[in-house]
């Protein structure tokens, strides 16, 4: 899949940002149903207004039972119907349907109630017109004594106050008091039939207050039930809302809660996601600039990146082959300078050569001519010492021919084989034990104590040891300590010999010259210069090394390395000196 | 006689001052021989030689140093050089500084002569 970082980004930012949209539209929703709720507590709220009209011209209906007041009743409860059928089912279903199903029926309930009642307020008020005028009756029998029983005026004009009473105040002690006035009259005067009309309509107006007192306990409770039902809703719908305000609260931190946490993740992961493959290729550049040219930017990612790395990987490879041509092209530099570096030092050679012979043939012939001149002149002393000086000049250049030849190899070719390098060190200590005893020098020795073996040369190697002491020995001149260390390496690899003197030392410019042949600071005739060149040149052809680290004043070091003998390369092998 | 030459050789080979004094005192020449630079420049300080032989090539005082310091002393003095064959450059740089002539080692005893004589010839004219 090609991911450019430019879709990283925009995956790493539309992320938050579509929590952020969900959130919201969830929020919108949430704040949509709550404006809806809010639209069904008005309608609750609207019915219970409708109902509490019901109630306040229920209870004036109640009051003056009058047809006016009976026509207002049942106009609001009209009103509450009406109010209860403009809602639509939609709400109804949402708000509640049984509510509402106990809404209707009460108010229809209530509706007939109500009729009931005003039926039973019309008959109420025909058994009071029959008790008024069956109580002036009686009365007027009273006045006029025309009753049969003999009752007195006073006992019915008290049963018609007590009648007035109980219509005025309609209840319990007024009702029990007529009650108990009517047996007693019932008591007393079982056969007053001018009573019984009476009685039977104050009997009858007790029915008709008791059915209506009935109707109107039912009026009352259906009341109360249509004000609880229509409260319920709106108490309900209210709950609602606040029930949403909190839902909408605890989302709305949630929400905020995950973007705080999710979100600065999000940019962080989208950000590494981009840089880490900028960093790898960094971190590589860092390598590679640190010298390994090998690396190559992983091609890992499939950004813009990836092609960063593909061309970085071509520049590099580019890089690379420059880096390796050039490499060849020092390589052969170097070979020609070192082609260079042997004219020049055999030129040195030949010149060396050239002047250390010049010497000693000017010697020869000039001593020779002075003799063929002066003959007859020179006395046989002068005659010997003639001869003697071209005898010791013809030794002299014969020496340096025969040093030259030992350095140039042409002589020969030296047996090589396993050897005690420890032995040949010893050897070559008695050479030159006694110039030191001449010169009072003092030898001190840290030589391994058992026999180590190396390929060489016998003569060679005494060769070697010899040419660097003599050196220690002119080095010091009159008195002073050599000092001669000889043992393998901590791997058993090399054997190391030491020759160390305390005379007067290298200067740090000269340390360079003194392996190279003719090179000599000795007054002519007493060094050639072929010693040390002689010496590195053995020393390489037993295949070890030798360095020198001097201080002018204290003394100077040579140091030698061998490497041991190894069993596999057995037996003598002829190796070409040179 | 008084008016004999004086010859200074300087060579560090030994055999060499000690067969050409015995030839060129032969010749009527008041010679000295020394082995060490150092030593002849000490004895050219204080006192006067004609011609100087010298070695060129010699440990650490050398043969241009002996004429540059015999050369500004007295510059009437004839100064022949000895040196090895194929020392062009310093060769030069000899006759620059007003060396009289050259003579390479191995030389023969006649072109040694012939060259003294000619510088012994060109003191006593001049
Ligand atoms: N142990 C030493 N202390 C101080 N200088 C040294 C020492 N060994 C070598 N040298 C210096 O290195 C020069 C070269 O040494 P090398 O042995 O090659 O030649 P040489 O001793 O001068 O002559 P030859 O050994 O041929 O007789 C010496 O002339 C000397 O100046
Ligand atoms: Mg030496």
């Amino acid at each position: 899949m090609q991911l450019k970082i430019w879709h990283k980004m925009i995956i790493g930012i539309s992320i938050p940002a579509l929590i952020a949209l969900f959130g919201s539209l969830w929020t919108y929703e949430y704040i949509n149903d709550v404006k809806d709720r809010h639209g069904y507590v008005q309608i609750a709220d609207d019915l219970r207004e409708n109902v509490l009209e019901v109630r306040r011209n229920e209870k004036n209906y109640l009051h003056y039972k009058d047809t006016d007041y009976f026509n207002y009743l049942i106009a609001s409860i009209n009103a509450l119907n009406r109010s209860i059928k403009i809602i639509p089912p939609a709400t109804i279903d949402e708000i509640g349907k049984n509510d509402f199903l106990l809404l209707n029926e009460t108010a229809t309930n209530y509706t007939a109630l109500t009729e009931r009642l005003h039926d039973n307020f019309r008959q109420e008020i025909n058994s009071i017109e029959q008790v008024r005028e069956q109580g002036k009756k009686l009365e007027n029998y009273a006045t006029t004594g025309k009753l049969s029983a003999g009752l007195s005026l006073n006992f019915i004009l008290n049963l018609r106050r007590l009648e007035k009473n109980y219509m005025l105040f309609r209840d319990r002690d007024s009702f029990s008091k007529l009650d108990r006035a009517l047996f007693q009259l019932k008591d007393l005067i079982p056969s007053c039939y001018e009573c019984i009309p009476y009685v039977e309509a104050v009997r009858s107006l007790f029915a008709s207050y008791e059915k209506s007192d009935s109707v109107i306990r039912e009026l009352q409770i259906a009341g109360d039930n249509l004000e609880e039902t229509t409260v319920r809703i709106a108490q309900r719908e209210r709950q609602h809302i606040a029930w949403f305000f909190t839902k909408t609260q605890r989302f709305m931190f949630m929400a905020l809660i995950l973007l705080c946490a999710i979100g600065p993740l999000l940019v962080y992961k989208t950000a590494s996601y981009i840089v880490a493959p900028i960093i790898r290729l960094t971190e590589i550049t860092k390598k590679i600039a640190e010298g390994d040219s090998s690396l190559r930017a992983p091609l890992k990612e499939h950004d813009e990146t990836y092609t960063l790395a593909v061309s970085f990987n071509t520049m590099l490879d580019n890089l690379q082959l420059t880096h390796h041509s050039l490499e060849k092209s020092l390589e052969l530099l170097h070979e020609q300078h070192m082609e260079a570096e042997k004219r020049a030092s055999l030129g040195f050679l030949v010149s060396g050569v050239a002047h250390e012979l010049n010497n000693p043939l000017n010697n020869i012939s000039l001593t020779a001519e002075t003799m063929k001149e002066d003959l007859n002149e020179l006395s046989t002393e002068e005659l010997k010492e003639h001869i003697q000086d071209i005898v010791t000049q013809s030794e002299r250049a014969k020496h340096i021919i025969e040093e030259l030849l030992d350095f140039v190899g042409t002589r020969k070719s030296a047996v090589m084989e396993k050897l005690d390098i420890i032995n040949a060190l010893a050897e070559s200590i008695n050479l030159v034990a006694n110039q030191l005893k001449v010169s009072h020098i003092q030898l001190k020795k840290d030589i391994h104590k058992i026999p180590v073996f190396i390929k060489g040369n016998q003569n060679k190697l005494e060769e070697i040891f010899v040419n660097i002491m003599v050196n220690a020995i002119h080095a010091m001149k009159e008195s002073g300590e050599l000092t001669i260390y000889a043992k393998p390496d901590v791997n058993e690899k090399f054997i190391i010999i030491e020759i160390s003197d305390t005379g007067c030392g290298i200067p740090e410019k000269e340390l360079k010259n003194i392996f190279e042949p003719f090179y000599t600071t000795k007054q002519h005739g007493a060094g050639t210069g072929l010693g040390l060149a002689v010496a590195r040149s053995l020393v390489e052809k037993h295949f070890g090394d030798i360095s020198v680290r001097s201080e002018v004043g204290k003394g100077t070091t040579f140091t030698i390395r061998f490497p041991l003998y190894e069993e596999e390369n057995q037996g003598p092998v002829a190796v070409g000196r040179g | 006689m008084g008016d004999k030459l004086h010859v200074m050789i300087i060579d560090d080979e030994p055999i060499v001052g000690k067969r050409l004094k015995r030839l060129l005192e032969k010749e009527d020449f008041v010679v000295e021989t020394f082995t060490r630079g150092s030593l002849a420049i000490e004895e050219l300080s204080n006192k006067h030689f004609d011609i100087i032989i010298t070695d060129l090539m010699m440990g650490i005082v050398d043969g241009i140093q002996i004429l540059e310091f015999a050369k500004t002393s007295y510059p009437d003095v004839r100064v022949i050089i000895i040196t090895g064959f194929g020392k062009k450059e310093t060769s030069e740089e000899a006759f620059r500084k007003g060396a009289f002539d050259f003579i390479i080692k191995p030389f023969r005893v006649e072109e040694l002569r012939e060259v003294v004589h000619r510088a012994a010839k060109e003191l006593k004219a001049g």
